[in-house]
């Protein structure tokens, strides 16, 4: 169908700007550099060009665990999980790549944890307290430990009820404490009476009346033995005596002293005694002998006589 | 009856864009200085002032967003959180609203010649001509100003939440790719594509099945503009329901 012959003619098409082809062609290109760039910018962001070695964590639950969240070491992340799968044993293997560069944080006796909190996402750390220990071998498998907030709640719950009963029956009306509160009232009570601290210690104001009596007694005693042991004014009291004999009694022993000290001559002058008559016992044992000698040799002379004539005897025995 | 003729049309002309666009037939001389035209109108010119406005509201949002996450103690979400939303949803929803406006609803049927208004067959070498060019054209502008304008927003996030410092720029780059998964890049990828080809095709499948018809416009929004939006809208849902449902 052709136009109709009376129809405007349509205006020429606008001439196009120079260097058309060549803005175009400019355009292609950085637009392709960009996104070749972006691309590559991306692939480096999620560790494709990365050297890595696997790590398996073993959980009971892997729920909040999602790939590509970060394995964090002291807050920065040295991993990623790459895939979550369910073991044989029924628990959950969660696999995450560590770079190389970083692995360098992670020791055989690292400690790996799943915390899971009321508010954000899930997080998985890393704790090396032995930096000294041997690094962890590419695909070894770890237990990871659990913290789940969430879970912990119910417990938490219980633990509170558990407490609110206690408060409960401490704080009943027929409770020991609101029972020793009530004696500590109405000690309070007493301690504001006339009789004030010695009626609460006391138990009644009856008692404390009772003790300030025996106070006053044992005063009024006092008195008197103060008086009595010390005098009143102007006259001697039994100390005053006591310390009167004190002093005859000092006198008394400084002559005994001096006797005593005449005896020690006498006893001295008796021992001279005694050591002369020792000497003298020693001389009578001689004349002793002495005499004894000469006796013997009286008898011996005696004898001698009688076996001479006309003292002689016969001493002759005949056997019939 | 007459929607879902309407419908068909639009798809029908889908199919055969898109099979003239892998065509190697199609690539002309001719048809390639139409394409760097199209190209220069509908990209060289309006890239720097979509850059701009994009990075400036995107800078109001970035610090809304960084402001919101500090006094609610979840800073360490507010990148992850820009970048999902802005670089990956906003930013090619508002190209696309863009190249439409600029260049997609401006198609004037008038411009082809008689015989292609009128036929009801469409004329596969007008359209080789014409509506080809005008597909690559408007999908390579959708693209490259979702890329611009994402990768000024990328770099205003990380000088908004860092500062100009290159300490941050591990973290920062850990956090864009766990945001960029494979399969969310490719979906970005394809739903700016999507986005081109729909911003190119329902409006001039619109306006050339209103010349065929013969159809008296009864108000001035340009034909096709509700059918647009709507394609757009279904486009970015259903990019949505893929990847968070």
């Amino acid at each position: 169908m052709a136009s109709a012959p009376d129809s405007p003619v349509p205006p020429a098409p606008p001439q196009p700007p120079a260097n058309v082809e060549f803005k175009a062609l400019l355009l292609l290109i950085l637009m392709a550099a960009l996104v070749c760039g972006f691309v590559l910018y991306v692939m480096y962001a999620r560790g494709v060009f990365e050297s890595t070695q696997r790590l398996v964590l073993v959980a009971d639950d892997s729920e909040g665990v999602l790939v590509g969240m970060d394995l964090t070491f002291s807050g920065f992340p040295i991993g990623r999980v790459q895939r979550i799968d369910l073991g044989p044993d029924g628990k959950a293997r969660i696999l995450i790549d560590v770079p190389s560069k970083d692995a360098n944080w992670l020791r055989t006796s690292s400690i790996f944890t799943l915390e899971r909190g009321l508010v954000g996402d899930t997080r998985i750390r890393a704790f090396s307290g032995v930096l000294d220990d041997p690094l962890l071998p590419p695909d070894s498998v770890r237990t990871v430990l659990r913290g789940d907030t969430a879970a912990e709640i119910p417990r938490l719950v219980a633990t509170a009820r558990e407490l609110l009963e206690n408060l409960q029956t401490i704080t009943a009306a027929d409770s020991s404490l609101n029972t020793s509160l009530a004696n500590v009232q109405a000690m309070t009570g007493r301690l504001t009476g006339p009789y004030g601290v010695l009626g609460g210690a006391l138990g009644s104001d009856e008692n404390a009346r009772k003790l300030l009596a025996t106070l006053d007694r044992v005063n009024a005693l006092l008195a008197k033995t103060d008086q009595r042991v010390f005098g009143q004014p102007g006259q001697r009291g039994v100390m005053d005596d006591a310390q009167a004999a004190i002093v005859q009694l000092n006198a008394v022993l400084a002559d005994a002293r001096t006797s005593l000290t005449k005896v020690d001559a006498v006893l001295a002058e008796a021992q001279a005694v005694g050591s002369n008559v020792r000497v003298a016992s020693n001389d009578l044992g001689t004349l002793r002998a002495e005499v004894e000698v000469s006796l013997r040799k009286v008898t011996q002379l005696v004898d001698e006589i009688n076996r001479k004539w006309p003292f002689a005897r016969n001493t002759e025995l005949k056997l019939p | 009856m007459r929607t879902l003729s309407s419908w068909w049309h639009m798809l029908h002309l889908v199919g055969i864009a898109l099979v003239m666009g892998f065509s190697r037939s199609t690539y002309r001389q001719a048809n390639r200085n139409a394409t760097y035209r199209y190209i220069y109108t509908g990209t060289w010119q309006i890239l720097p002032w979509f850059t701009l406005l994009a990075a400036l509201l995107s800078l109001v949002l970035i610090r809304i967003v960084i402001v919101t996450a500090l006094s609610y103690g979840l800073s360490r979400y507010a990148l992850e959180m820009m970048v999902r939303v802005l670089v990956l949803e906003l930013i090619p929803l508002s190209a696309a609203l863009f190249v439409a406006l600029r260049a997609g609803l401006a198609f004037n049927s008038a411009q082809l010649p008689a015989t292609a208004q009128t036929a009801a067959v469409p004329d596969i070498m007008q359209l080789q001509q014409d509506l080809v060019p005008r597909v690559i054209a408007s999908a390579f502008s959708v693209m490259s100003l979702a890329t611009v304008s994402g990768l000024i927003v990328l770099l205003l996030a990380y000088i908004n939440v860092y500062g100009i410092t290159p300490w941050g720029l591990l973290d920062y780059t850990r956090t864009v790719g766990r945001v960029f998964e494979p399969a969310v890049t490719l979906g970005f990828a394809l739903k700016t594509l999507l986005f081109g080809l729909a911003v190119a095709v329902v409006p001039t499948a619109a306006i050339l099945e209103n010349a065929r018809c013969n159809v008296t416009l009864s108000s001035t929004l340009q034909p096709g503009a509700t059918r647009l939006l709507f394609v757009l809208v279904l486009i970015e849902v259903g990019a949505l329901a893929v990847k968070y449902i």
